[in-house]
Protein backbone atom coordinates (compact mmCIF):
# COMPACT_ATOMS: atom_id res chain seq x y z
CA UNK A 1 0.00 0.00 0.00
CA UNK A 2 1.33 3.68 -0.97
CA UNK A 3 0.60 4.68 2.61
CA UNK A 4 3.15 2.37 4.30
CA UNK A 5 5.85 4.34 3.02
CA UNK A 6 5.14 7.51 4.31
CA UNK A 7 3.97 5.69 7.56
CA UNK A 8 7.49 4.22 7.95
CA UNK A 9 8.75 7.47 7.56
CA UNK A 10 6.66 9.39 9.89
CA UNK A 11 7.58 6.75 12.66
CA UNK A 12 10.80 7.30 11.74
CA UNK A 13 10.48 11.14 12.41
CA UNK A 14 8.88 10.74 15.58
CA UNK A 15 11.34 8.44 16.60
CA UNK A 16 14.49 10.76 16.08
CA UNK A 17 12.48 13.77 16.92
CA UNK A 18 11.31 12.02 20.34
CA UNK A 19 14.85 10.75 21.39
CA UNK A 20 16.58 13.43 22.86
CA UNK A 21 13.27 15.47 24.08
CA UNK A 22 13.12 12.49 26.36
CA UNK A 23 17.18 12.70 27.29
CA UNK A 24 16.50 16.38 27.58
CA UNK A 25 13.05 16.35 30.50
CA UNK A 26 13.74 12.89 32.30
CA UNK A 27 12.00 14.31 35.02
CA UNK A 28 8.70 14.17 32.62
CA UNK A 29 6.81 11.19 33.90
CA UNK A 30 4.38 10.53 30.62
CA UNK A 31 6.20 8.27 27.86
CA UNK A 32 7.68 10.61 24.87
CA UNK A 33 4.38 8.93 22.77
CA UNK A 34 1.71 10.55 24.66
CA UNK A 35 0.69 13.61 23.12
CA UNK A 36 1.19 17.37 25.37
CA UNK A 37 -1.01 19.12 23.19
CA UNK A 38 -3.44 19.13 20.42
CA UNK A 39 -4.02 21.81 17.40
CA UNK A 40 -7.30 22.93 15.57
CA UNK A 41 -6.99 24.87 12.17
CA UNK A 42 -9.07 26.37 9.92
CA UNK A 43 -6.80 26.54 6.31
CA UNK A 44 -3.37 26.43 5.29
CA UNK A 45 -4.19 24.13 2.23
CA UNK A 46 -4.59 20.89 4.75
CA UNK A 47 -8.36 20.87 4.83
CA UNK A 48 -10.89 23.77 5.72
CA UNK A 49 -10.53 22.38 9.03
CA UNK A 50 -7.80 20.33 10.89
CA UNK A 51 -7.45 18.77 13.88
CA UNK A 52 -4.50 16.32 15.55
CA UNK A 53 -2.28 15.75 18.69
CA UNK A 54 1.75 17.32 18.96
CA UNK A 55 4.58 16.90 20.66
CA UNK A 56 6.90 19.53 22.57
CA UNK A 57 10.45 18.90 22.61
CA UNK A 58 13.74 21.14 23.61
CA UNK A 59 11.58 23.08 26.20
CA UNK A 60 8.85 23.56 24.07
CA UNK A 61 11.07 25.02 21.56
CA UNK A 62 9.76 22.93 18.91
CA UNK A 63 6.93 21.46 18.11
CA UNK A 64 5.68 18.12 15.67
CA UNK A 65 2.39 17.74 15.05
CA UNK A 66 0.14 15.16 13.17
CA UNK A 67 -3.31 16.68 11.61
CA UNK A 68 -6.19 15.17 9.61
CA UNK A 69 -7.65 17.92 7.56
CA UNK A 70 -10.79 17.72 5.75
CA UNK A 71 -12.92 20.13 3.10
CA UNK A 72 -16.16 19.85 1.93
CA UNK A 73 -17.18 19.33 -1.41
CA UNK A 74 -20.00 22.23 -0.55
CA UNK A 75 -16.97 24.53 -0.22
CA UNK A 76 -13.94 23.40 -1.44
CA UNK A 77 -15.89 21.51 -4.64
CA UNK A 78 -14.51 18.33 -3.64
CA UNK A 79 -14.33 16.59 -0.60
CA UNK A 80 -10.50 16.29 0.73
CA UNK A 81 -8.79 14.35 3.36
CA UNK A 82 -5.32 15.04 4.26
CA UNK A 83 -2.57 13.99 6.66
CA UNK A 84 -0.32 16.53 7.71
CA UNK A 85 2.98 16.04 9.51
CA UNK A 86 4.30 19.58 10.53
CA UNK A 87 7.51 20.72 12.37
CA UNK A 88 7.76 24.30 13.66
CA UNK A 89 10.31 25.96 15.84
CA UNK A 90 9.55 28.65 18.12
CA UNK A 91 12.94 30.48 18.96
CA UNK A 92 11.66 33.18 21.13
CA UNK A 93 9.09 33.53 23.43
CA UNK A 94 7.79 36.50 25.61
CA UNK A 95 6.21 36.05 28.88
CA UNK A 96 3.84 38.24 30.84
CA UNK A 97 2.03 36.99 33.63
CA UNK A 98 -0.55 34.63 32.63
CA UNK A 99 0.25 35.54 28.99
CA UNK A 100 2.52 33.52 26.67
CA UNK A 101 3.91 35.10 22.99
CA UNK A 102 5.72 33.32 20.36
CA UNK A 103 6.98 36.13 17.64
CA UNK A 104 8.17 34.09 15.86
CA UNK A 105 7.59 30.51 14.06
CA UNK A 106 9.73 28.60 11.45
CA UNK A 107 8.09 25.68 10.49
CA UNK A 108 8.00 23.09 7.50
CA UNK A 109 4.99 20.55 6.53
CA UNK A 110 4.30 17.58 4.59
CA UNK A 111 0.66 16.98 3.86
CA UNK A 112 -0.55 13.57 2.26
CA UNK A 113 -3.90 13.65 -0.11
CA UNK A 114 -5.71 10.46 0.08
CA UNK A 115 -8.06 9.47 -2.91
CA UNK A 116 -7.00 7.18 -6.33
CA UNK A 117 -6.71 11.19 -8.48
CA UNK A 118 -3.36 11.70 -6.61
CA UNK A 119 -0.28 9.82 -6.60
CA UNK A 120 2.67 9.22 -4.57
CA UNK A 121 4.35 6.58 -7.13
CA UNK A 122 3.52 7.54 -10.79
CA UNK A 123 1.05 5.31 -12.12
CA UNK A 124 2.26 2.24 -14.76
CA UNK A 125 0.90 4.45 -17.97
CA UNK A 126 3.71 7.29 -17.25
CA UNK A 127 7.45 6.64 -17.74
CA UNK A 128 9.80 7.28 -15.19
CA UNK A 129 9.94 10.99 -14.18
CA UNK A 130 6.78 11.76 -16.39
CA UNK A 131 6.08 14.17 -13.49
CA UNK A 132 8.91 15.17 -11.36
CA UNK A 133 6.49 15.90 -8.34
CA UNK A 134 4.08 13.90 -6.62
CA UNK A 135 0.61 14.89 -6.48
CA UNK A 136 -0.38 13.31 -3.41
CA UNK A 137 2.40 14.92 -1.26
CA UNK A 138 2.62 18.32 -0.99
CA UNK A 139 5.75 19.85 0.93
CA UNK A 140 5.41 23.59 2.64
CA UNK A 141 6.70 26.20 3.98
CA UNK A 142 5.51 27.91 7.43
CA UNK A 143 5.78 31.50 9.05
CA UNK A 144 3.63 32.58 11.69
CA UNK A 145 3.49 33.25 15.25
CA UNK A 146 1.15 32.86 18.48
CA UNK A 147 -0.36 34.03 21.35
CA UNK A 148 -1.00 31.95 24.46
CA UNK A 149 -2.91 32.45 27.89
CA UNK A 150 -3.14 30.25 31.37
CA UNK A 151 -6.57 28.70 31.63
CA UNK A 152 -6.22 26.80 34.52
CA UNK A 153 -10.06 26.51 35.20
CA UNK A 154 -9.79 24.21 32.30
CA UNK A 155 -7.13 21.96 32.74
CA UNK A 156 -4.84 23.46 30.52
CA UNK A 157 -1.92 25.77 30.98
CA UNK A 158 -2.10 27.36 27.92
CA UNK A 159 -4.58 28.07 24.84
CA UNK A 160 -2.57 29.53 22.64
CA UNK A 161 -4.07 30.86 19.13
CA UNK A 162 -1.84 31.61 15.72
CA UNK A 163 -1.48 32.58 12.29
CA UNK A 164 0.13 30.85 10.15
CA UNK A 165 1.33 32.01 6.58
CA UNK A 166 1.96 28.99 4.26
CA UNK A 167 3.46 28.69 1.19
CA UNK A 168 3.22 25.28 -0.66
CA UNK A 169 5.49 23.99 -3.23
CA UNK A 170 3.69 24.82 -5.44
CA UNK A 171 3.71 28.73 -5.06
CA UNK A 172 7.18 28.57 -4.39
CA UNK A 173 8.04 27.29 -7.38
CA UNK A 174 5.60 29.50 -9.53
CA UNK A 175 7.15 32.63 -6.71
CA UNK A 176 10.83 32.11 -7.86
CA UNK A 177 10.06 31.51 -11.54
CA UNK A 178 7.90 34.75 -11.64
CA UNK A 179 8.27 37.12 -8.76
CA UNK A 180 6.86 39.90 -10.30
CA UNK A 181 4.08 38.36 -12.14
CA UNK A 182 3.01 36.09 -8.63
CA UNK A 183 3.80 38.53 -6.04
CA UNK A 184 1.32 38.47 -4.07
CA UNK A 185 0.39 34.34 -4.39
CA UNK A 186 3.43 33.16 -2.07
CA UNK A 187 1.22 32.66 0.65
CA UNK A 188 -2.01 31.20 2.05
CA UNK A 189 -3.27 32.28 5.51
CA UNK A 190 -4.21 29.49 7.94
CA UNK A 191 -5.70 30.09 11.97
CA UNK A 192 -5.68 27.87 14.44
CA UNK A 193 -5.79 27.34 18.34
CA UNK A 194 -3.47 24.90 20.38
CA UNK A 195 -4.31 23.55 24.18
CA UNK A 196 -0.73 22.83 25.58
CA UNK A 197 -1.82 20.17 28.05
CA UNK B 1 -17.59 28.89 20.87
CA UNK B 2 -19.87 31.34 19.26
CA UNK B 3 -22.66 30.68 16.82
CA UNK B 4 -21.14 33.12 14.50
CA UNK B 5 -17.98 31.95 14.31
CA UNK B 6 -18.41 29.23 11.98
CA UNK B 7 -20.39 31.85 9.32
CA UNK B 8 -17.01 34.12 10.01
CA UNK B 9 -14.65 31.00 9.03
CA UNK B 10 -16.82 30.43 5.82
CA UNK B 11 -17.02 34.29 4.87
CA UNK B 12 -13.15 34.52 5.55
CA UNK B 13 -12.88 30.99 3.24
CA UNK B 14 -14.90 33.19 0.51
CA UNK B 15 -11.59 35.61 0.12
CA UNK B 16 -8.44 34.88 -1.66
CA UNK B 17 -6.57 34.75 1.69
CA UNK B 18 -7.61 31.32 2.70
CA UNK B 19 -7.01 28.00 0.85
CA UNK B 20 -8.31 25.28 2.31
CA UNK B 21 -6.72 22.87 -0.16
CA UNK B 22 -4.13 22.87 -3.07
CA UNK B 23 -6.31 21.27 -5.29
CA UNK B 24 -9.86 23.18 -4.23
CA UNK B 25 -12.45 24.25 -7.10
CA UNK B 26 -13.66 27.71 -5.79
CA UNK B 27 -13.80 31.54 -6.73
CA UNK B 28 -11.64 33.10 -9.64
CA UNK B 29 -12.69 33.70 -13.05
CA UNK B 30 -14.80 31.55 -14.42
CA UNK B 31 -16.17 30.60 -17.85
CA UNK B 32 -13.10 31.88 -19.26
CA UNK B 33 -14.08 30.91 -22.53
CA UNK B 34 -17.36 31.12 -22.58
CA UNK B 35 -16.84 35.30 -22.16
CA UNK B 36 -13.78 35.12 -24.55
CA UNK B 37 -16.59 34.07 -27.38
CA UNK B 38 -18.46 37.13 -26.43
CA UNK B 39 -16.12 39.36 -26.45
CA UNK B 40 -15.60 38.48 -29.95
CA UNK B 41 -17.06 40.33 -32.66
CA UNK B 42 -17.77 37.63 -34.43
CA UNK B 43 -20.14 39.26 -37.31
CA UNK B 44 -17.00 42.15 -38.10
CA UNK B 45 -15.07 39.69 -40.21
CA UNK B 46 -15.30 37.93 -43.06
CA UNK B 47 -12.61 35.87 -45.01
CA UNK B 48 -10.07 37.58 -43.66
CA UNK B 49 -8.36 38.07 -40.24
CA UNK B 50 -5.73 36.83 -37.75
CA UNK B 51 -5.56 35.04 -34.66
CA UNK B 52 -2.27 34.15 -32.47
CA UNK B 53 -1.48 30.67 -31.28
CA UNK B 54 0.37 30.11 -28.16
CA UNK B 55 2.45 27.28 -26.69
CA UNK B 56 2.71 25.82 -23.27
CA UNK B 57 2.49 28.04 -20.64
CA UNK B 58 3.20 26.23 -17.18
CA UNK B 59 5.77 27.70 -14.91
CA UNK B 60 6.42 30.67 -17.48
CA UNK B 61 3.95 32.96 -16.65
CA UNK B 62 5.89 36.12 -16.41
CA UNK B 63 6.58 35.02 -20.16
CA UNK B 64 2.81 34.36 -20.67
CA UNK B 65 1.93 37.94 -19.51
CA UNK B 66 4.43 39.62 -21.65
CA UNK B 67 2.93 37.37 -24.84
CA UNK B 68 -0.73 38.67 -23.71
CA UNK B 69 0.93 42.07 -23.79
CA UNK B 70 2.34 41.66 -27.19
CA UNK B 71 -0.84 40.72 -28.96
CA UNK B 72 -2.09 43.89 -28.79
CA UNK B 73 0.73 45.30 -30.95
CA UNK B 74 -0.29 42.61 -33.81
CA UNK B 75 -3.65 43.57 -34.48
CA UNK B 76 -4.76 40.11 -34.07
CA UNK B 77 -8.85 39.55 -33.47
CA UNK B 78 -7.92 36.39 -30.50
CA UNK B 79 -6.00 34.09 -29.27
CA UNK B 80 -6.15 30.71 -28.78
CA UNK B 81 -3.82 28.78 -26.43
CA UNK B 82 -2.84 24.65 -26.98
CA UNK B 83 -2.69 23.50 -23.50
CA UNK B 84 -0.92 23.12 -20.38
CA UNK B 85 -1.69 26.55 -18.47
CA UNK B 86 -0.19 24.93 -15.50
CA UNK B 87 2.62 23.26 -14.18
CA UNK B 88 0.84 21.41 -11.12
CA UNK B 89 -2.96 21.69 -12.20
CA UNK B 90 -3.22 23.57 -8.84
CA UNK B 91 -6.14 25.86 -7.91
CA UNK B 92 -3.84 28.98 -7.58
CA UNK B 93 -2.32 28.08 -10.90
CA UNK B 94 -5.34 27.57 -12.29
CA UNK B 95 -6.73 31.11 -10.81
CA UNK B 96 -3.41 32.93 -12.04
CA UNK B 97 -3.72 31.72 -15.36
CA UNK B 98 -7.86 32.49 -15.87
CA UNK B 99 -7.06 35.71 -14.53
CA UNK B 100 -4.38 36.37 -16.99
CA UNK B 101 -6.35 35.56 -19.85
CA UNK B 102 -10.22 36.98 -18.92
CA UNK B 103 -7.52 40.35 -18.72
CA UNK B 104 -5.68 39.67 -22.04
CA UNK B 105 -6.29 42.56 -24.43
CA UNK B 106 -7.48 40.58 -27.08
CA UNK B 107 -10.40 37.68 -26.18
CA UNK B 108 -8.18 34.53 -25.51
CA UNK B 109 -9.43 31.00 -25.06
CA UNK B 110 -7.91 27.53 -23.57
CA UNK B 111 -7.37 23.98 -24.92
CA UNK B 112 -6.79 21.60 -21.62
CA UNK B 113 -3.19 20.07 -21.34
CA UNK B 114 -2.30 16.94 -19.72
CA UNK B 115 -0.40 19.22 -16.70
CA UNK B 116 -3.73 20.88 -16.40
CA UNK B 117 -5.16 17.28 -15.87
CA UNK B 118 -3.77 16.20 -12.21
CA UNK B 119 -5.45 15.93 -9.28
CA UNK B 120 -9.02 17.50 -9.77
CA UNK B 121 -7.35 19.65 -12.77
CA UNK B 122 -10.60 18.76 -15.30
CA UNK B 123 -12.93 19.64 -12.60
CA UNK B 124 -10.74 23.11 -12.41
CA UNK B 125 -10.79 23.70 -16.21
CA UNK B 126 -14.69 23.18 -16.26
CA UNK B 127 -14.67 25.61 -13.35
CA UNK B 128 -12.91 28.09 -14.56
CA UNK B 129 -12.74 27.58 -18.45
CA UNK B 130 -15.68 25.60 -19.43
CA UNK B 131 -15.79 22.55 -21.69
CA UNK B 132 -12.50 21.37 -22.78
CA UNK B 133 -14.27 20.31 -26.14
CA UNK B 134 -15.26 24.12 -28.03
CA UNK B 135 -16.68 24.56 -31.45
CA UNK B 136 -17.24 28.29 -32.85
CA UNK B 137 -16.83 29.48 -36.02
CA UNK B 138 -15.65 33.33 -36.78
CA UNK B 139 -14.89 35.14 -40.27
CA UNK B 140 -16.72 31.98 -42.22
CA UNK B 141 -14.28 29.29 -40.63
CA UNK B 142 -14.39 27.08 -37.76
CA UNK B 143 -12.73 26.49 -34.77
CA UNK B 144 -12.39 22.98 -33.59
CA UNK B 145 -11.05 22.72 -29.84
CA UNK B 146 -10.74 19.27 -27.99
CA UNK B 147 -9.15 17.18 -25.30
CA UNK B 148 -6.03 14.75 -26.91
CA UNK B 149 -4.24 14.08 -23.62
CA UNK B 150 -4.91 10.10 -23.94
CA UNK B 151 -2.26 8.64 -21.62
CA UNK B 152 -3.87 11.12 -18.82
CA UNK B 153 -6.93 9.03 -19.43
CA UNK B 154 -4.74 6.12 -19.46
CA UNK B 155 -5.52 5.72 -23.67
CA UNK B 156 -9.56 4.80 -22.97
CA UNK B 157 -10.12 4.79 -27.04
CA UNK B 158 -11.99 7.96 -26.56
CA UNK B 159 -9.89 10.63 -26.29
CA UNK B 160 -9.79 12.45 -28.35
CA UNK B 161 -13.49 11.87 -29.52
CA UNK B 162 -13.89 10.57 -33.13
CA UNK B 163 -17.26 10.50 -33.52
CA UNK B 164 -17.68 13.71 -31.81
CA UNK B 165 -14.79 15.60 -33.84
CA UNK B 166 -16.29 13.71 -36.96
CA UNK B 167 -19.52 15.48 -36.04
CA UNK B 168 -18.28 18.94 -35.55
CA UNK B 169 -15.66 18.69 -38.17
CA UNK B 170 -18.40 20.33 -40.75
CA UNK B 171 -17.76 22.46 -43.65
CA UNK B 172 -17.57 26.01 -42.52
CA UNK B 173 -20.26 27.88 -42.84
CA UNK B 174 -19.32 30.08 -45.42
CA UNK B 175 -16.79 28.27 -47.18
CA UNK B 176 -13.92 29.53 -45.11
CA UNK B 177 -11.28 27.13 -43.54
CA UNK B 178 -11.18 24.82 -40.47
CA UNK B 179 -8.87 24.61 -37.71
CA UNK B 180 -8.00 22.45 -34.80
CA UNK B 181 -6.58 22.86 -31.63
CA UNK B 182 -5.40 20.59 -28.97
CA UNK B 183 -2.62 20.03 -26.91
CA UNK B 184 -1.06 16.71 -27.72
CA UNK B 185 -0.29 16.05 -31.51
CA UNK B 186 -1.07 12.44 -33.03
CA UNK B 187 2.31 10.89 -33.42
CA UNK B 188 3.31 11.88 -29.87
CA UNK B 189 3.46 9.04 -27.81
CA UNK B 190 1.01 9.97 -25.19
CA UNK B 191 -1.60 10.24 -27.58
CA UNK B 192 -3.48 7.14 -28.52
CA UNK B 193 -1.92 5.36 -31.12
CA UNK B 194 -4.83 3.19 -32.14
CA UNK B 195 -6.63 6.52 -32.93
CA UNK B 196 -3.41 8.45 -34.28
CA UNK B 197 -4.31 7.20 -38.06
CA UNK B 198 -8.41 7.21 -37.92
CA UNK B 199 -7.69 11.27 -36.89
CA UNK B 200 -5.32 12.02 -38.89
CA UNK B 201 -7.70 10.42 -42.23
CA UNK B 202 -10.24 12.39 -40.55
CA UNK B 203 -8.49 15.69 -40.67
CA UNK B 204 -7.37 15.21 -44.07
CA UNK B 205 -11.22 13.70 -45.12
CA UNK B 206 -12.70 16.91 -43.58
CA UNK B 207 -9.99 19.06 -45.42
CA UNK B 208 -8.94 20.70 -42.27
CA UNK B 209 -6.51 23.87 -43.43
CA UNK B 210 -4.08 23.80 -40.23
CA UNK B 211 -4.08 21.39 -36.84
CA UNK B 212 -2.39 23.38 -33.50
CA UNK B 213 -0.77 21.51 -31.37
CA UNK B 214 1.97 21.96 -28.12
CA UNK B 215 3.16 19.76 -25.62
CA UNK B 216 6.84 19.34 -27.04
CA UNK B 217 7.71 22.52 -26.39
CA UNK B 218 9.66 23.15 -29.60
CA UNK B 219 8.26 24.64 -32.63
CA UNK B 220 7.69 22.38 -35.82
CA UNK B 221 5.86 22.09 -38.95
CA UNK B 222 4.95 19.34 -40.74
CA UNK B 223 2.32 18.20 -43.74
CA UNK B 224 0.39 14.63 -43.13
CA UNK B 225 -2.21 13.54 -46.11
CA UNK B 226 -2.73 17.26 -47.41
CA UNK B 227 -3.29 18.59 -43.82
CA UNK B 228 -0.66 21.36 -41.98
CA UNK B 229 0.32 20.85 -38.78
CA UNK B 230 2.34 23.12 -36.42
CA UNK B 231 3.40 22.57 -32.84
CA UNK B 232 4.67 25.82 -30.73
CA UNK B 233 7.56 26.84 -28.38
CA UNK B 234 6.59 26.95 -24.81
CA UNK B 235 6.33 30.39 -24.16
CA UNK B 236 9.57 29.93 -22.17
CA UNK B 237 10.99 30.83 -25.61
CA UNK B 238 9.09 34.28 -25.70
CA UNK B 239 7.46 32.97 -29.24
CA UNK B 240 3.87 32.49 -30.51
CA UNK B 241 2.30 32.04 -33.86
CA UNK B 242 -0.07 34.82 -35.58
CA UNK B 243 -1.91 33.33 -38.19
CA UNK B 244 -3.66 35.72 -40.96
CA UNK B 245 -6.75 34.55 -42.67
CA UNK B 246 -7.18 35.93 -46.13
CA UNK B 247 -9.89 34.40 -48.36
CA UNK B 248 -8.19 31.14 -49.41
CA UNK B 249 -4.96 32.04 -48.55
CA UNK B 250 -3.58 30.61 -44.90
CA UNK B 251 -0.12 32.26 -43.94
CA UNK B 252 1.30 31.18 -40.42
CA UNK B 253 4.26 32.88 -38.88
CA UNK B 254 6.40 32.62 -36.22
CA UNK B 255 6.64 36.32 -34.09
CA UNK B 256 9.46 36.73 -31.31
CA UNK B 257 8.63 39.78 -28.19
Amino acid sequence: MKLSGLAAGLVVVWLLLGLPARAESPASEAPWYVPDHAALQFAGSIGMLAAGPGWAFLDEQVDVQMLLGWAPRSVAGADFVTLTLKAQWHPFRITRGDWSIRPLTIGAAFSYTFGDRYFLTLPDRYEPGYYWFKTALRPALLLGGSVGHAVPELGVSLLEGYYELVATDYRIVQFVQNPLTVNTGLFSLALGARLRF
Amino acid sequence: MRYWLPWLLLLFAGCGVFELHPYEVRGGEQDVNARALEKLQRDRADGSFRFAVMGDIGVFLKEAKDAMKDVAQRDVDFVIQVGDLTEFSSAQEYGWVASLLDDAPVPSLAVIGNHDLLGTGRQLFLHHFGTPELVFDYGGSRFVLFDSNSREFDFPGDVPDLDRLRAELMAPPRGGHLFTFSHVPPWHADFDPSLKEPFEDLQAERNVAVSFHGHVHRFSSDAREGVRYFITDALELRNYLVVTVAGESVRIEQVFY
